[in-house]
């Protein structure tokens, strides 16, 4: 019966806490003007381009959305809004150019890039790292 | 040592990863195709500082950065004052601005006489992937002025004194950066310049030349992204009758993020200030006189 209780109590938390964060992604919607989201990425995703966007991601992003992207960073419990799992489909569905948006414009605890990373081509080359974190 | 330097870093030329084009430097919008831009080199260092010297780096245009620089004593006391942490240690707090992708210019304190400085920094060459331009090149200058009380000097001049550095560094590959850096030391007042009538008719001895020359050559190791092994050595030129300066040689730590570098390391210099580490400097490696100290930047992007 107790089992039975906490096996209950678990799947209720789930259940709440994923709610929790589709309701706020749908309270909160990043809309991507249509120029970005058609958008093509001009720079290849070859091994240059990977190296340099795994450095990129390494020094700005990783300490709030992980390594491999899953949204574990060691900030990530710090910070108001979720970080995202860019693994899962949902994210990844996204184009080149909303991606490249997201990084370079911002939006409440995700800073703006855009000054941070001033070439337009590293930032194309970090939405070609994060095209690897796909699982 | 520089022209055996460069062509040797040559020879080990490749293209790296970080890259950037000139529109991007100066923060304008660069277009889609930018495949015939010139790609220059970035990140030949990931702070504007190296232990005790500059690097040919300047912040992206429009970065305010704070840092913090802090010396500690000497560890040859061991553990009476914890080899030096307990001991009197020396602290700079310094603020500088990009207004362009070259330009830096800044203001700090340094606790040690209580020294003011101001200082530029331009990058005149950046050092490109097509070997273009092989090297960075970057020009360093400061004025500093002591404020401690006027007993302390004869005169207000007594309390300037300048600084110039031509840094010259290439990254060599996306492991390893070398630095080479002549400098020029002005100093108004030098100790050891006073009057002694039985010796010279002009009454003076100057043991100690107001100009002073030295060199420096540093490097890093990235062991992985965001960490790297510094080092740097610097070497008097100038030979004064009495009370050279010792060679600095120092090894540390660096680990950097977004908008932080932290450099932990171990060196002779004490002074900061770094036309008073060049000249004043008598901490002897040889006598294992080395302080502990570290350096903090902090980075915010307008």
């Amino acid at each position: 019966m107790k089992a039975k209780s906490v096996i209950v109590f678990s799947l209720t938390m789930v259940v709440v806490t994923t709610a929790g964060f589709r309701m706020h992604d749908q309270e909160n919607p990043w809309p991507v003007p249509d120029k970005f989201t058609n958008m093509k990425n001009p720079v290849k995703p070859d091994e240059e381009s990977l190296k340099t966007g795994k450095a990129l991601w390494l020094k700005h992003c990783q300490s709030c959305h992980g390594k491999s992207g899953l949204g574990d960073g060691s900030k990530a419990a710090q910070l108001k809004t979720d970080p995202g799992n860019f693994s899962v489909a949902a994210f990844q569905k996204q184009t080149d150019g909303a991606i490249f948006y997201k990084t370079s414009e911002g939006k409440d605890d995700m800073p703006s890039f855009r000054k941070k990373i001033p070439d337009q081509d590293d930032i194309w080359s970090v939405v070609n790292f994060v095209r690897t974190l796909k699982k | 040592m520089l022209f055996i330097l460069l062509p040797a870093a040559a020879l080990f030329a490749q293209d790296t990863t970080a890259i950037e084009t000139p529109e991007a430097r100066e923060g304008e919008a660069v277009e889609e195709n930018t495949a015939a831009a010139k790609k220059y080199v970035k990140n030949t260092f990931e702070s504007i500082w190296l232990i005790d010297n500059q690097t040919v780096m300047v912040p992206i245009k429009g970065t305010f950065e704070m840092d913090i620089l802090h010396r500690f004593g000497t560890i040859d006391n061991g553990y009476k004052d914890f080899y030096g942490l307990f001991a009197s240690s020396n602290i700079r707090l310094g603020f500088n601005y990009s207004p362009t992708g070259r330009l830096m210019t800044g203001l700090a304190i340094t606790k040690s006489n209580m020294t003011w400085e101001g200082y530029v920094k331009y990058a005149i060459l950046t050092q490109t992937r097509g070997n273009e331009y092989p090297v960075s090149l970057t020009w360093y200058s400061n004025m500093a002025v002591e404020t401690r009380l006027k007993e302390n000097y004869a005169h207000a001049s007594d309390r300037f004194s300048y600084f110039h550095q031509l840094l010259i560094a290439r990254k060599i590959n996306d492991r390893i950066s070398v630095q080479v850096a002549p400098s020029l030391t002005h100093m108004n007042f030098v100790y050891g310049q006073f009057v002694d009538t039985s010796v010279e008719k002009s009454g003076k001895i100057r043991e100690r030349k107001h100009d002073h020359l030295a060199v420096s050559v540093a490097g890093r190791f990235r062991i992985k992204e965001g960490m790297h092994i510094i080092a740097n050595y610097d070497q008097p030129i100038t030979q004064h009758k009495t009370g050279n300066p010792h060679p600095n040689l120092s090894l540390g730590l660096e680990v950097t993020t977004s908008a932080h570098a932290f450099q932990i390391f171990m060196g002779n210099y004490y002074f900061i200030t770094p036309q008073r580490n060049n000249y004043y400097n008598q901490n002897n490696y040889r006598d294992q006189q080395f302080v502990i100290g570290f350096n903090i930047t902090r980075l915010w992007n307008f």
